[in-house]
């Protein structure tokens, strides 16, 4: 039942902040295996639902199903052992940890994270460490960030951080994953190279991504639907050719003086 | 912690020898304080707590329940960590200033109710009135005499010595014990959640970390210190009583911990020797300014350096004489 | 019914000592973001010099306040320049703050001790005139007239908050730092007044104190600060209207705690237990503080 469904459904989702609703009534379903993306003019809501999502806000009303299962009451850290991770807008790379400490970090299944096994099963902890050194460097390979592993995460520029970012959200061995603005201030180069990427582990592993992203090329070429927010509702989704016609998509972005995104759009 | 009075004087063994146990006694308090702020990044201000109550818990078992000490004392470590529990489950979701003012209110009430239930505790004249009036009460009567099997160890190894010898080595040998088991939690991927808890609790959960849960092994870890250092004080000065367990005692262990450095096990000892020796040592400078001070005025004068010390750290070198500047985090 | 009485007349007259206290303490904390483990002592200096110029020098006990008062604004605000604007400008934020404030405590208090040491001090007026209130309430004059000083204070204060220009810019600035800066407040002159007004009313509130206490030793400030910091704390940092309900709440709710129609109520000795037990209790159900408001992720 799970496995053929949509892996994220969320419902009528409301969160308010002082009497605003930043999210008011929010609707939307996620496909399993696909690259969705979710665009809007900045105050769209797009963020919070990121983090009623992930469990960092808890929505005053409304429903959200991760694989069937009702998350919208745990919290961060349990929704993400679930296999739903996000990524941060404002990175959130520890600064005063290595690179490679940042990644490793992630991994699951650590006994050594647990007291009693550190002293029950030290031989294990440390066999899984290995394991998980070796992975990351892997991924930090992956994002081109292995000449720096050794180095702190505060050293990282703004754009590294992004790559650092996904690494750790990949290291915890996710279902799916929530990026916001991946590709900020990443060289374009790069982040070329890291679309394929997503789009490699979509194909062969069979992960979902669910991305905020305000170019509209990347949106275009990555994503096989888009999902469009406005005032904290969801006002189109379909694919991205349908949606880039869709009026009420053009109206929300002249609306708020975004011209260049729509201009983006109309290309 | 307040030292009685020596009738020795800065040249003599002996008084070295106190000031290496007093030293060593703050080493482990100061390790419980390294393991919740350095590492963890929690600001507990009544640690002094856990102390009093270990050495309360076992003082009262000692003489009340006529328990051996050898039960007592883990018994004191138990219920000092049960209190690092309950007082966490409440407090640890707070800012890290609101959790500073709860935890020190937190120690205050243990104070105030070891002060005021003189059935329970001795009340303000402490440990000695246990049995009530009249009686003077022992606990140590079991260390005592561990403590001299010890000493006589020792005597047929490395000939003739004190008894204060024989503490020294016993606190020291715990200490670094203790030291070595932390440097093990801390280098394991468990203390690299709690140093990701440190600078960003949000990044921690993100990644699947329970917070909560990691700081409240941090809490009644570091409380299972202090109560082994509350333990050791019971034991080094015979009798002790509320005044001991002010709120004066957790800051002197975190200016030991800010002297050494943060997330710095291995600093913790060198902090706690510098600051047994300013603090001791002070006591018998017989050379200008201090010469122009009577006893109690050199005590204020002591505190007042103290303090100057604790805001030129934090102003000149916070990350402490051996820590890192890159792995500070301060908020 | 006369018991309850009097322990309302001696909950407003603690209430009012803590609440003065506490608007301080709030606006420090909420405009400069120091979370003032110092403040007791500033409490025990006003004290302490009010005791120098009334009973070393013999002037009246009016003239005493406000040069005490003057005196404590006076430290604060060279505390300011000489200390703490210097570790803004160096990047110290809250927790080292807090911890500077900490060392500051030891040097004042015990800068204090060796002055005036560790006697118990009192203020030269008299203690033993005490009216009987519609036969119910028994206060001295003195608690009369500090609770009366206490809420005159609160009355200006409140007003020069709601109404002066000044007032509201400290108000903006405490309740949204961010924003009022970049809506042309002049930081500067914000900070050296609400030092000179945090300072200068913590320097009466511990004239008050040793006026209700009789008796007063240089711990004086440190005992009543976790009490002010609870009224901190359940107001909302920041908050100086807050602050006052808050300290006013605390001061009637320790002495209600005593009342013997509580089931025996608690023992006196215990009125500070049940500050914290207040302020933990409040923290659990509201962890912003009663009046405080939501904190964004």
């Amino acid at each position: 039942m799970s496995s053929s469904g949509p892996i994220l459904k969320v419902s009528r989702v409301e969160k308010h902040f002082g009497g605003i609703a930043a999210v008011d009534g929010a609707t939307l379903d996620v496909a399993r295996g696909s690259i969705t993306a979710l665009i809007g003019p900045n105050g769209a809501g797009k963020t919070t639902l990121f983090n009623v999502v992930s469990g960092f806000y808890r929505p005053e009303r409304g429903e959200i199903l991760f694989e069937g299962e009702r998350i919208d009451r745990r919290s961060p850290h349990s929704i993400a052992q679930r296999g739903l991770v996000r990524t941060f807008q404002i990175t959130k790379a520890l600064t005063k940890m290595t690179v490679l400490e940042n990644v490793m970090l992630a991994a699951r299944n650590q006994p050594g994270e647990h007291l009693w096994q550190i002293v029950l099963r030290p031989g294990s902890a440390r066999r899984r460490e290995r394991e998980v050194a070796e992975r990351a460097r892997e991924l930090l390979r992956f994002v081109h960030l292995e000449r720096l592993a050794d180095d702190y995460a505060g050293t990282l520029s703004g754009g590294q951080r992004k790559l650092l970012e996904f690494a750790r959200a990949l290291m915890t061995e996710p279902r799916m994953v929530l990026l916001d603005e991946p590709m900020a201030g990443v060289n374009p180069t790069l982040g070329l190279e890291l679309l394929e990427r997503m789009k490699a582990l979509q194909v062969d592993l069979g992960m979902t991504f669910l991305l905020i992203e305000h170019d509209m090329e990347v949106v275009m070429s990555v994503s096989e639907r888009v999902i469009v927010m406005n005032e904290g509702r969801v006002i189109a989704d379909g694919p991205p050719g349908e949606v880039q016609r869709d009026q009420r998509v053009i109206d929300a972005y002249l609306g708020t003086g975004a011209a260049a995104a729509a201009g983006g759009m109309g290309r | 912690m307040t030292a009685p009075l020596l009738a020795t004087t800065i040249a003599s063994p002996s008084f070295w020898a106190f000031v290496g146990v007093v030293a060593g006694i703050y080493t482990i308090f100061a390790l419980g304080l390294q393991l919740q702020f350095g590492f963890t990044g929690l600001l507990n201000f009544g640690h002094v707590a856990f102390m009093a109550i270990s050495a309360y818990t076992m003082a009262i078992l000692i003489v009340k329940v006529e328990a051996p000490m050898w039960a007592a004392a883990p018994a004191g470590i138990a219920v000092a960590m049960v209190f690092g529990l309950l007082i966490g489950l409440p407090t640890l979701r707070l800012r890290a200033d609101y959790l500073a003012i709860t935890t020190i209110a937190f120690g205050e009430i243990v104070r105030y109710v070891a002060l005021n239930q003189d059935g329970l505790t001795g009340g303000p004249i402490g440990t000695i009135n246990l049995k009530g009036s009249g009686t003077s009460a022992s606990y140590n009567g079991d260390w005592l005499a561990f403590q001299g099997k010890v000493q006589h160890a020792l005597e047929t190894v490395f000939g003739d010595m004190g008894k204060d010898t024989a503490m020294l080595a016993i606190v020291w040998t715990v200490a670094i014990a203790l030291i070595v088991a932390m440097q093990v939690l801390v280098k394991a991927p468990w203390g690299r959640v709690l140093r990701s808890i440190r600078e960003d609790e949000d990044a921690a959960s993100s990644l699947g970390k329970n917070v909560f849960a990691y700081k409240l092994q941090a809490l009644a870890l570091g409380a299972a210190l202090a109560a082994v250092a509350g333990l050791f004080f019971a034991f080094q000065f015979s009798f002790f009583s509320p005044q001991d367990f002010d709120p004066l005692t957790t800051f002197f262990g975190y200016i030991i911990v800010i002297l050494a450095g943060t997330a710095r096990n291995w600093a913790v000892p060198v902090g706690a020797v510098i600051f047994g020796v300013i603090f001791a040592g002070t006591r018998f400078f017989e050379f200008p300014p201090f010469t122009y001070f009577g006893s109690a005025d050199r005590a204020y004068l002591r505190l007042i350096v103290v303090g100057l010390i604790l805001i030129g750290l934090m102003a000149f070198r916070p990350q402490g004489l051996l820590g890192k500047r890159e792995e500070m985090v301060l908020e | 019914m006369s018991e309850l009485a009097q322990l309302l007349a001696n909950g407003l007259v603690t209430g009012s000592i803590i609440a003065i206290a506490a608007i301080g303490l709030t606006l420090v904390y909420g405009i400069l973001g120091i979370v003032n483990f110092a403040h007791g002592e500033y409490l025990a200096f006003g004290a302490f010099i009010a005791f120098a110029v009334n009973v070393t020098l013999g002037w009246p006990i009016a003239g005493s306040i406000v040069f005490a008062m003057v005196a404590t604004a006076m430290l604060g605000l060279g505390l300011e320049y000489g200390l703490w604007r210097p570790l803004r400008r160096r990047g110290a934020k809250v927790v080292a703050l807090l911890l500077v404030s900490i060392g500051l405590a030891l040097v004042l208090r015990h800068v204090i001790f060796l002055v005036w040491g560790a006697t118990p001090r009192r203020f030269d007026v008299d203690v033993f005139q005490v009216y009987d209130l519609g036969g119910v309430i028994r206060l001295s004059l003195t608690q009369i007239t500090a609770v009366s000083i206490a809420f005159a204070a609160i009355l200006l204060v409140g007003l020069t908050l709601a109404r002066t220009k000044l007032g509201k810019s400290m108000r903006a600035y405490s309740d949204n730092s961010a924003l009022a800066s970049v809506s042309g407040i002049d930081v500067d002159r914000i900070t050296a007044y609400t030092w000179v007004l945090g300072a200068g009313l913590a320097g009466l509130g511990g004239v008050l104190l040793g006026l209700v206490q009789g008796s007063f030793n240089p711990n004086m400030g440190f005992t009543l600060l976790l009490p002010i910091f609870a009224a901190v704390i359940l107001g909302g940092v920041g908050s100086a209207y807050g602050s006052l309900v808050g300290g006013v709440g605390l001061g009637l709710a320790m002495e209600l705690s005593t009342w013997n129609a509580l089931a025996g109520g608690v023992d006196p000795v215990y009125k500070p237990v049940v500050a914290f037990a207040i302020l933990i209790l409040a923290l659990l159900v509201r962890p912003q503080g009663l009046f405080g408001k939501a904190r964004y992720v």
